[in-house]
């Protein structure tokens, strides 16, 4: 059962607390800043004052505890059965971390429980040993700070030569691929992992410097009919977005805020919806669907 | 009346509260009135509590509107995973749980339920109004513990002892923990496990990442225990037609997740209908598992069948009819330098396929149960499309007449070719 009060944020600070407590840390400020850290909002009006007026019994008056050691607990079973799948997966595998002997443990699902659907075919090689030894270079470069040199095809099949900062990967569920996110570079932002061909540590003197790219946002600004369920299935469809709903005279108004580097797909995901979404604004989003629809037109369907 | 608190001891209510709070996101208080007043109140503090930095609000003319905003390609983490973490106790559960597992520390050593007992008077001491535990009261929370897989028990003699369960070494790098935790299904529990760390640097973002299943974790980890038990279960199934949901009998077959409309399906055979059919994971609640089904195997099967003509989440009507097939074709133009919309083609065809005409022109054709789940993917292909028969001719008069709409709702007049 996942709603389970073993995995509540509760537990976990009080778990937290009584390591200070242990540790022979007392300070009242630094205990709040535990529940703070690993509770909610409110929990400060709760979990210290359930301890200091012994209603939860494992904190005397005086900030010692009865307890004798570190709060630690086993894996319970449902964590066990959920490593067990993901370590069955092979972007999981891609990070080379083992996750000890779970031989004897029933995955809680497997790859045949799950389809999923309209993942793109062209996804990332995550078996292929060249794409793993990449993929972990980059972790390596990551987590010791160091830089890369890429050699990579890009889009035009040319190949290129880059030195950059790794930023971050990110991964997309619907298009099953890796990007690593760079700076330093100034002509090559992001790098689909499957088109590199070379990657090792750069260890030079040569320091470039980490300027992570701020992405440049845009606004759109759709109305959303009710027909056809539209209303739902565009507020789903849009929910990864920072956005809001409004109801206005009738209609709804959806606000949506995205990177300006994805309008095109930001247009195919608009048009998908038909006459039932239209673009309020802005006039240059509004026009690259007229422009598309202009081009439908001459295509001599209807 | 019982105070504000803000812990939950039922996930079904915050759950329907958060969905509408994060997916819709413009109704107004009164319109949650309808129940309770206090109700919305509570639960609308609550995720105040838990998710303060997303929740915003506007000011409409019906009133203050509450809702949840959160750009997944920014958080590092799931927000929604909080409301999961939020389970209440009582005073006497989070007190035995830190005692008795402080007691069980070692786990090569076995303690029969007298020996934690009389270990267990001592935490007491120095309390102004120790806590009264009971015997049965410590055994069910050991027999609790032993199903959770905390505690494991044996038997010496006719006495049961209980010892800490093995515990296991987590990795040291957090990375393939957090990444699964928020791709792989019921992440959740890879949150929880993150929860053990200290602290933790998260390396790997995400991109077209739809988080709204959180929410369904508990009914999503019934549904896979009862596909490997190959049981046969009741579930609540919501309906937006229906005041009450319905309970049905089926046979969970497989989960359908999508990455391009955040929703989550089971694919379950309904004894009912003599039809395996689609139910949208966020109606279902209350999976109870019933008995093991020996027609498991061949439904999956029946499925995995089925699938070849299954464009989305719609399958064969009925199992032992005749297979009713819709037929799709299009033909879309390519400009010399346009390579990039045949990739679109072929990595975005399914069940599909795709036929070269000339340099210029591709057609997709497949065959499938419902051609209503196609058109949206067709229309993103709008600006290029010469050709398109549906043999459902009903939808192909509606697919070409919701194109000339647009033209009007944009104002595009006689366009010259």
């Amino acid at each position: 059962m996942i709603f389970h009060e073993l995995y509540s944020a509760y537990y976990t600070a009080v778990a937290n607390i009584l390591s200070a407590l242990i540790d022979g840390n007392t300070d009242e400020k630094a205990l709040n800043s535990l529940v703070c850290e690993h509770a909610f909002g409110e929990s400060l009006l709760t979990v210290l004052p359930a301890l200091k007026s012994e209603k939860w019994q494992l904190m005397h008056g005086d900030f010692s505890t009865p307890i004798c050691h570190k709060p630690t607990m086993p894996l319970t079973t449902l964590q066990k059965r959920w490593l067990k799948a993901i370590s069955l997966d092979p972007r999981v595998r891609l990070f080379g971390i083992d996750f000890g002997d779970l031989s004897d443990v029933e995955p809680l699902f497997t790859a045949e429980d799950v389809r999923v659907y309209d993942r793109y075919a062209d996804g990332d090689p995550f078996e292929d040993e060249t794409y793993i030894a990449h993929f972990r270079t980059i972790l390596q470069a990551m987590r010791s700070g160091q830089d890369l040199r890429v050699e990579m095809t890009n889009r035009r099949g040319k190949t290129m030569y880059v030195r950059c900062v790794p930023e971050r990967l990110e991964y997309s569920e619907k298009d099953d691929k890796f990007r690593l996110v760079t700076s330093g570079c100034h002509f090559v932002r992001s790098v689909n992992l499957a088109r590199i061909t070379k990657c090792r540590l750069y260890n030079g003197e040569y320091v470039i410097a980490s300027r992570p790219v701020e992405t440049q946002y845009d606004t759109l600004v759709l109305r959303v009919s009710e027909e056809r369920n539209t209303l739902e299935r565009c507020l789903m469809h849009f929910a990864h977005f920072e956005k809001r709903a409004e109801r206005v005279d009738g209609e709804y108004h959806l606000t949506i805020r995205y990177d300006r580097d994805d309008a095109p797909e930001m247009v195919i995901r608009v048009l998908q919806f038909g006459p039932t979404v239209e673009v309020l604004g802005p006039d240059r989003f509004k026009n690259l669907i007229i422009d598309k629809l202009k081009s439908q037109k001459s295509c001599g369907l209807l | 009346m019982s105070a504000y608190n803000e812990l939950i001891k039922n996930f079904e209510k915050i759950r329907a509260y958060m969905r509408d709070f994060y997916v819709y996101g413009f109704k107004s208080r009164t319109e949650y009135d309808k129940k309770s007043a206090r109700l919305y109140d509570d639960e609308r503090r609550r995720m105040e509590s838990w998710l303060g930095d997303h929740m915003q609000f506007v000011r409409t003319p019906e009133g203050k509107t509450m809702f949840l905003s959160i750009d997944s390609r920014l958080s590092e983490h799931n927000p929604l995973y909080k409301a999961w973490k939020a389970k209440s106790f009582t005073d006497r559960d989070i007190t035995l749980h830190f005692i008795l597992l402080d007691i069980l520390h070692d786990s090569n050593e076995a303690l029969s339920l007298g020996e934690i007992l009389s270990r267990m008077d001592a935490y007491f001491d120095g309390f102004a109004a120790p806590m009264s535990v009971d015997e049965s009261t410590v055994r069910k929370k050991l027999k609790e513990y032993i199903t959770e897989g905390v505690v494991v028990s044996e038997k010496q003699g006719r006495q049961t002892l209980y010892r800490r369960a093995q515990e296991m070494v987590l990795p040291e790098d957090t990375e393939a923990l957090h990444f699964a935790s928020e791709i792989c299904p019921c992440g959740v529990i890879g949150s929880f496990l993150l929860d053990k760390y200290p602290s933790h640097v998260d390396r790997v973002r995400f991109k077209h990442h739809y988080i709204t299943s959180a929410l369904d974790s508990d009914v999503l980890c019934a549904l896979f225990e009862a596909m490997r038990q190959k049981c046969v279960v009741t579930v609540k199934n919501a309906s937006r037609r229906e005041e009450e949901p319905r309970e049905n009998r089926i046979v969970p077959l497989r989960v359908f997740i999508s990455t391009q409309n955040g929703r989550q399906h089971l694919l379950a055979y309904q004894p009912d209908f003599n039809a395996i059919k689609s139910f949208r994971i966020d109606y279902l609640s209350d999976v109870t598992l019933l008995e093991p089904t020996p027609r498991f195997d061949e439904l999956r099967a029946e499925l995995d069948r089925m699938q070849a003509h299954m464009w989305g989440v719609t399958a064969k009507h009925r199992l032992h009819k005749d297979e009713h097939l819709e037929t799709v074709s299009f033909t879309v133009k390519i400009a010399d330098n346009e390579e990039h919309i045949v990739n679109r083609l072929e990595r975005e065809k399914r069940c599909g396929t795709v036929e070269k005409l000339d340099e210029h022109a591709y057609r997709f054709t497949a065959q499938v149960y419902d051609i209503n789940e196609m058109i949206p993917w067709i229309r993103t292909f709008i600006c290029r499309i010469t050709e398109l028969h549906f043999s459902n001719h009903t939808l192909e008069t509606q697919f070409k007449r919701d194109i000339e709409t647009m033209y009007k709702l944009y104002g595009i007049g006689e366009v010259s070719e």
